[in-house]
């Protein structure tokens, strides 16, 4: 019997160390980043790896020199993220709401419709799209990085899976007692989803934040830029400011590295249904 | 509603066709309009705009000017350089799709059984999925820096990883496959928990290996998913972007003119927004197309 448990610490041991290596590759990219953003520049000019001194100075940079502006790039993202996240949790519980609970004309055509847009992806209409905004004279401004984020398939999908776990009988009680679907909705369907709707909200809080093609697309003024544009920027203001680069990366990670870490189960959850999209 | 009413209510069949009133009717709709709305103004009508402008030749502006029927789609196929193009995504999908699938079976594998830092490792593999790809792309210009990044470092070698035509795919394909190898980590390890353990067991006690067990049982049982992921790793490396505009810009050459990245040159360099459309129509194909596999290969697969 020892030599069973023995033979079963061994293995257990083997695991162990088999995923060393693993972890190095995984991990490396992020230990890398954090190590040159404090390395003191010469030592990034001879090849070091492991920075004697801890210098902060990129960071400090990062934050207050004026050519940066990354406490702006902070703030848009913030007001840009949170916006979307706020705006589909709205625009997608109300939509997952009537296909969820309601009877009409025309339901399982729109359903589909709305499926169906999983299929587009973004990259086939960003062309149109940007010229759209720039007609509407949008470019440069929160609303062009914010309305066209206003809802999703991904987001309606999601809740209304949610919501049909929900016995009907309940939505028929209510209306029965006079409770209309707009109080029972706000009532009874919202706290009762939370779970979801903090899925959704993480999984899109995210995906804003770490966008990168649209921005591009349609800031041209560092007043509302966001964030990833920000970090590519440094590369063109001083290719030769190694460390203030990854200073810059390691910034904007911290909030991304934050949900994943305090939200990691919504994440995953919203991650599951919105991989159907890709 | 009156308590009379109410009562009313229960005995009289609830939503009568015909006898709603017309904010009844008109309720679901305007539950579903913010949502339509946008839809409308950002998805559906974008769509039909550029399958029109993929008929036109444009000014500047992107405004439609000449009809130009299905030639800017001719064009195109008879154009060395889309060909390229095409030929250049097809091997960076290859790549990222397998790629991505080795690392998430791996690591899957690795943090299957228990045993004391597990869930750091599992975090660690799953933590990919929540970095961004810009600024993942930024990181990996210092790692891939040809003088004093870590890879030439490490190896002793003096590559440059981006500008050399012979080494562009490759390192913007490790970077996506590395972006990549989060969601595979959490889909292949969340279906090997779906594998029942009799499975294993009776395998165990007949005397199968480690290796034949994952050839014989493991995989066959989670082929569903793996199919599903690799599905997810083609679309997902389709739309890569960000990677190919930080590292290489579709250079050197056209070496990683990826097709999005094709699209985008069009458009924001050239001013052709009449191709870029064509381009964006020809990739939105390619997508439906391998979602459609998906779905038969889905319905098929569903009995095991």
């Amino acid at each position: 019997m020892s030599g069973f448990t023995a033979r079963k610490n061994l293995t257990r041991l083997g695991n162990m160390l088999l995923n060393i290596p693993m972890l190095l590759v995984i991990l490396a990219p992020l230990i890398y980043t954090l190590l040159i953003s404090v390395m003191p520049p010469d030592e990034i000019y001879r090849n070091m790896l492991i920075p004697s001194s801890i210098n902060l100075n990129n960071y400090v940079n990062a934050f207050t020199h004026p050519a940066y502006n990354f406490l702006t790039f902070i703030r848009n993202s913030f007001i840009v993220s949170t916006s979307v996240m706020l705006g589909q949790m709205v625009t997608c519980s109300l939509a997952a709401f009537a296909f969820a609970f309601l009877d009409f004309r025309g339901k399982k055509w729109l359903f589909v419709l709305v499926l169906a847009t999983m299929m587009v992806p973004g990259e086939a209409t960003i062309i149109a799209n940007y010229l759209t905004v720039s007609r509407w004279g949008w470019l440069d401004s929160f609303q062009a990085l914010i309305v066209p984020y206003l809802t999703s398939a991904m987001g309606i999908f999601l809740l209304r899976q949610n919501y049909l776990t929900f016995s009907r009988e309940l939505h028929e009680a209510a209306q029965l007692d006079g409770c209309n679907n707009p109080r029972f909705m706000a009532s009874i369907v919202v706290p009762l989803s939370r779970p979801a709707l903090g899925a959704l909200g993480a999984y899109v809080f995210l995906n804003t934040w770490n966008q990168y093609m649209w921005p591009l697309l349609v800031t041209n003024s560092s007043n509302y830029r966001t964030v990833q544009i920000g970090i590519s920027m440094l590369y063109d203001i001083d290719a030769e400011s190694l460390g203030l680069m990854m200073a810059g990366v390691v910034i904007v990670i911290v909030p991304s590295l934050s949900i994943f870490i305090f939200m990691q189960k919504q994440l995953i959850n919203g991650l599951m249904a919105g991989a159907v999209k890709g | 509603m009156s308590l009379t009413d109410s009562l009313k209510a229960r005995t009289t069949k609830p939503r009568v066709p015909g006898k709603r009133g017309i904010y009844a009717v008109m309720e679901p709709y305007l539950f579903l309009l913010p949502a339509f709305v946008v839809f409308g103004l950002f998805l559906f009508y974008p769509f039909g705009r550029t399958i029109f402008l993929s008929t036109f030749l444009t000014d500047k502006l992107g405004n439609a000017r000449v009809f130009w029927g299905v030639r800017n789609y001719t064009d195109l196929f008879t154009s060395s350089s889309f060909w390229a193009s095409v030929g250049v995504t097809f091997q960076f999908v290859a790549i990222v799709a397998f790629g991505g699938l080795l690392i998430g079976l791996a690591t899957s594998l690795l943090t299957a059984k228990k045993y004391p830092g597990v869930t750091f490792a599992s975090a660690s593999y799953a933590m990919p999925v929540a970095i961004a790809s810009a600024a993942a792309s930024m990181a990996f210009r210092m790692i891939l820096h040809p003088t004093n990044g870590l890879l030439n470092i490490l190896f002793g070698t003096q590559i440059n990883w981006t500008g050399d035509p012979r080494w562009a795919l490759f390192s913007v394909s490790m970077l996506t496959i590395w972006l990549a190898s989060g969601i595979n980590f959490i889909f292949i390890s969340a279906g090997l928990r779906g594998v029942p353990d009799e499975m294993y067991e009776s395998a165990s006690i007949d005397g199968a290996g480690y290796w034949r067990r994952l050839f014989s049982i493991t995989l066959p049982s989670i082929s569903p998913t793996l199919f599903f992921q690799i599905i997810i790793n083609i679309i997902g490396a389709f739309q890569s972007f960000s990677q190919i505009r930080l590292l290489t810009q579709g250079g050197p050459g056209d070496a990683t003119n990826v097709i999005v990245y094709a699209i985008y040159r069009d458009a924001f360099f050239n001013f052709r927004f009449g191709t870029a459309a064509a381009r964006s129509i020809i990739l939105f194909a390619i997508v439906l197309v391998i979602t459609l596999i998906q779905f038969s290969f889905e319905k098929r697969s569903v009995h095991y």
